[in-house]
């Protein structure tokens, strides 16, 4: 994928099949150790070990289980690629854990792309999950909690239009703001 | 429509693939792409697919995609995995010295002429 973003859209995709409620998702630049780390955790319906062997392969995947895809593989071979490593662990009823690791200053590793797109996409997509973002640059951090949004807008419903597109604009801007300390 | 038996005669590709009978097989097009995510979403059926990638991963989006081959450029290594699972899937992999761009220009001169 040309962008971190569309893989982690990929995942957080899974997570949604896989009947999760809330979906953590956890970026860790560091650039003292040159490494770019991508974690996505949830609590849907996990998987059981004969599975969790298989997702990785992707003819297995993409013949039986339809639901898994390429995605996984993809995203495992962008990771290896750039001098990383790949790392899923699940368990049936628990969830599931996935990290990507990259070479920050790896010149094949994608950039992140829109992360405020991807998250905002994924409350429309099913706006009763809930999502925990946090993304760490350097020794700062942002972090995002729809549960503490929807505590705020109270009544409002968090895909109202003038939610999101408030939204949107702020999780764009402090990236910005935390990429540039 | 163009024979692959042809394409390997006329370019001089290496078959990587050894246990997959070509006779009969056909390719309609041409597609250079290496990253994958995109290759999936654009190659057209029975394309030949010029790539710089030899995961083994390269194997699934071409059955995905339904690519009649898929050709390696400048002699890349190829993962034995890569060809393994070629030969079980009936896609063969064929490589050559020459780059993505030159064997475009050449399979281009090829089919016209035809």
């Amino acid at each position: 994928m040309k962008e971190l973003s569309l893989h982690i859209l990929d995942i957080i995709q899974n997570s949604i099949t896989a009947k999760s409620s809330f979906i953590k998702i956890k970026i860790i630049e560091d650039l003292v150790n040159d490494t770019y780390c991508i974690e996505i955790e949830d609590d849907g319906i996990g998987m059981d070990e004969e599975l969790l062997k298989k997702v990785l392969d992707p003819f297995v995947t993409t013949r039986t289980t339809r639901k898994v895809g390429l995605g996984l593989p993809l995203f495992q071979a962008s990771a290896i690629q750039c001098d990383g490593s790949f790392e899923i662990r699940s368990k049936l009823g628990t969830g599931t854990f996935v990290r990507a690791m990259f070479r920050h200053s790896h010149i094949d590793r994608p950039p992140l792309g829109n992360m405020a797109d991807t998250i905002i996409t994924c409350i429309m997509a099913n706006s009763s999950i809930d999502y925990f973002y946090e993304h760490y640059f350097k020794n700062n951090k942002f972090i995002f909690n729809t549960r503490e949004v929807k505590e705020k807008i109270e009544e409002l419903p968090i895909t109202d239009l003038s939610v999101i597109n408030w939204l949107k604009e702020y999780i764009k801007e402090s990236l910005c703001v935390l990429v540039k300390t | 429509m163009y024979k692959i038996e042809k394409l390997i005669e006329n370019l001089q590709l290496e078959i990587v693939s050894k246990n997959i009978d070509i006779t009969d097989m056909n390719m309609s097009g041409v597609y250079i792409g290496d990253l994958l995510s995109w290759v999936m979403g654009n190659i057209k059926p029975g394309d030949a697919w010029i790539t710089i990638q030899t995961h083994v991963n390269i194997v699934a989006v071409a059955a995905l995609g339904d690519a009649s081959c898929i050709i390696i450029p400048e002699n890349a290594e190829i993962d034995e995995s890569t060809i393994q699972k070629s030969e079980e899937q009936d896609i063969p992999i064929f490589r050559s010295n020459l780059t993505a761009y030159e064997l475009a220009c050449k399979i281009s001169r090829l089919v016209d002429k035809k």
